[in-house]
């Protein structure tokens, strides 16, 4: 079991600290070209790659898809209790509760835990997640709706195009099948090498409400993730991916959000970083529960 | 019918990579080839070296011959080569790196694969090695004017090398967490490099385009004649003579340009023949494949 979980969590831990040290070693990383390489074009193709093979029925799929929109209204419940309660604004601190690190921390979880099957069911709630950010949690920081994101994001065209495979059963052609795999390969590793590189040149401030909210999220997420398992009776693969990617820390994004915005980018950089760090040091806990 | 499906499938994540590589030269934000560069030779190549090589089992003997033949494509390289630039009355520093290694790395690599599943790469993997210990001591020492192997040792490449030849040898498996790992961390060479070539087909500033041109296409020809004829000479068959011909065949690399920049050897010229080599190898690939598989 002990081989098992350090053969999950391990990957995480070495690419992020490969980032790790490349940022505290002073070395130059372009985030943003980084990021565009890994989610404009490693995303969707990982993406389509993933879900063309058929490891999930479209059912499942539209299963999970709904299961984590329900996670979403109750992250989003969680958010708005807490905030009202501590008096805090909600264009800074809502998108916390409901923007998790679903792509470069909870992917790879999936992958090693439960394989492509796993996979699958994670890109699944990726997208479902990267919509919501794209769209509710841009629009909350924006303090105005606001869409237009989510229509320049190619994951979406390509999901799209992956479920109308998957609805006709169909395989892609061999040329398209091999690009889309091989361009897929960017994705993980980059985006933990980025997380990495983030989380060393981001510093963190202590203050009790930003670990209260930290913690509570982290624990809200994993209750709810844990709670809808057992309420729609999840099993394998996809109770895993689930209670997985619902207790992931918070989206890295949302730091790049807050300061495009002006909103707290200070508060909003230690909710990720102290998040993140908690949840990296429960992770084998989290295997224990899942595997 | 099905040889075309199946040389698309080959070439086109090729094709198609360079493609999105030069797609984003123009409408992307600036591509940091350093960080590329440094992420794939540091820490992803290491990574798909370790990570295939426990993928495939390869017998110490088929391993053996296949070193043998790629030194052996290697050595005539450079023969012919140095004939050429002579008898061309060239500087020897400026082009002869250029006709000696091949483009084993961001296409050969591919290309292999996607041709021969797994034993393709390993079997790719063990060219693509000599060739880039050999650009670090040998096209390096050329194109400097001094030999050194302080290039070499600094390379993760050639660790990585040391550990998977001794695991193969022994018999013994990396443990999974580090095979999870390194394959992870191995899946973004491929495609990191395909587009940076990509970028920098478009980057590049050519000159002297016509003399380029020739020993572009020399050097294809060379590849594909010298590849047939070593494969035939050391009795080779099946993906361990494909490998061998489709790695010798391959274009003019990137790295001859960036050591052509380095030490101010006529960049301009030899970028050209990387264009010029690249563009028709596009052609000339399919081609090649068709005869091979």
């Amino acid at each position: 079991m002990i081989f098992k979980i350090l053969s999950v969590i391990a990957p995480v831990f070495v690419c992020a600290g490969i980032g790790f040290f490349w940022g505290r070693t002073g070395r130059s990383f372009d985030s943003r070209m980084v990021g565009a390489l890994a989610l404009n074009l490693g995303m969707p193709c990982l993406a389509f790659s993933t879900l063309t093979k058929l490891s999930v029925s479209p059912e499942a799929f539209a299963t999970m898809a709904g299961t984590y929109a329900l996670a979403l209204v109750c992250f989003l419940a969680v958010g708005l209790t807490v905030i009202t309660v501590l008096r805090l604004p909600a264009h800074t601190y809502l998108p916390v509760f409901t923007s998790s690190n679903t792509g470069n921390m909870g992917l790879p979880l999936c992958l090693f835990a439960f394989g492509p099957e796993g996979l699958a069911f994670g890109i699944c709630i990726f997208v479902m997640s990267s919509v919501f950010s794209f769209t509710v949690g841009w629009s909350i920081y924006a303090g105005r709706f606001a869409a237009d994101v989510f229509y320049n994001n190619p994951l979406i065209y390509a999901v799209a195009v992956a479920l109308i495979f998957m609805a006709t059963g169909t395989q892609p052609p061999a040329w398209l099948a091999n690009t889309t795999g091989l361009v897929g390969g960017l994705t993980i590793p980059l985006m933990l090498i980025s997380l990495g590189v983030a989380i060393a040149n981001m510093r963190a401030h202590g203050a009790v409400t930003i670990i209260g909210i930290s913690v509570v999220k982290l624990l809200a997420g994993f209750s709810v993730g844990y709670g809808l398992s057992v309420l729609l009776g999840l099993e394998g693969a996809a109770r895993g991916a689930l209670i997985i990617e619902a207790s992931m820390p918070v989206a890295v994004h949302n730091y790049m959000f807050a300061q495009r915005f002006n909103r707290s980018a200070a508060d909003t950089a230690s909710m990720i970083l102290i998040s993140t760090l908690i949840a990296l040091a429960c992770l084998p806990l989290l295997m224990l529960v899942v595997l | 019918m099905d040889l075309v499906a199946q040389l698309a499938g080959i070439v086109a994540p090729v094709f198609l990579c360079v493609g999105l590589g030069i797609f984003w030269a123009k409408v992307g934000p600036p591509f940091d080839s350093t960080l590329i560069t440094s992420l794939v030779y540091n820490v992803g190549a290491p990574c798909l070296i370790l990570a295939t090589f426990q993928k495939v089992q390869m017998t110490p003997q088929a391993m053996t011959e296949l070193a043998l033949a790629t030194l052996a494509c290697y050595a005539s390289f450079t023969v012919i080569g140095v004939v050429v630039v002579k008898l061309a009355r060239l500087d020897i520093p400026s082009y002869l790196p250029a006709l000696i290694f091949p483009l084993t790395g961001s296409m050969g690599l591919p290309v292999c694969y996607f041709a021969y599943g797994d034993e393709g790469l390993a079997l790719a993997i063990v060219f693509f090695t000599f060739g880039a210990i050999g650009t670090f001591t040998l096209g390096a020492a050329i194109a400097e004017g001094t030999f050194s192997l302080k290039k070499l040792a600094q390379a993760p490449v050639i660790y990585a090398v040391v550990i998977a030849v001794a695991l193969q040898l022994t018999g013994r498996q990396l443990p999974d967490w580090v095979f999870n790992t390194t394959n992870l961390l191995g899946g973004m060479v491929i495609p990191a490099q395909l587009i940076a070539l990509g970028v920098s087909l478009l980057e590049l500033r050519t000159g002297g385009i016509a003399r380029s041109a020739v020993l572009g296409v020399f050097r294809l020809a060379m590849g594909v004649a010298v590849g047939f004829a070593i494969a035939w000479a050391f009795g080779l068959e099946g993906a361990a003579r494909a490998v061998v011909v489709i790695q010798s065949a391959m274009p003019v690399a990137v790295s001859s340009y960036l050591f052509a920049q380095q030490y101010r050897r006529r960049p301009e010229e030899v970028a050209g023949m990387v264009v010029v080599s690249t563009a028709v190898s596009f052609v000339t690939l399919p081609l090649l494949l068709a005869v091979l598989l």
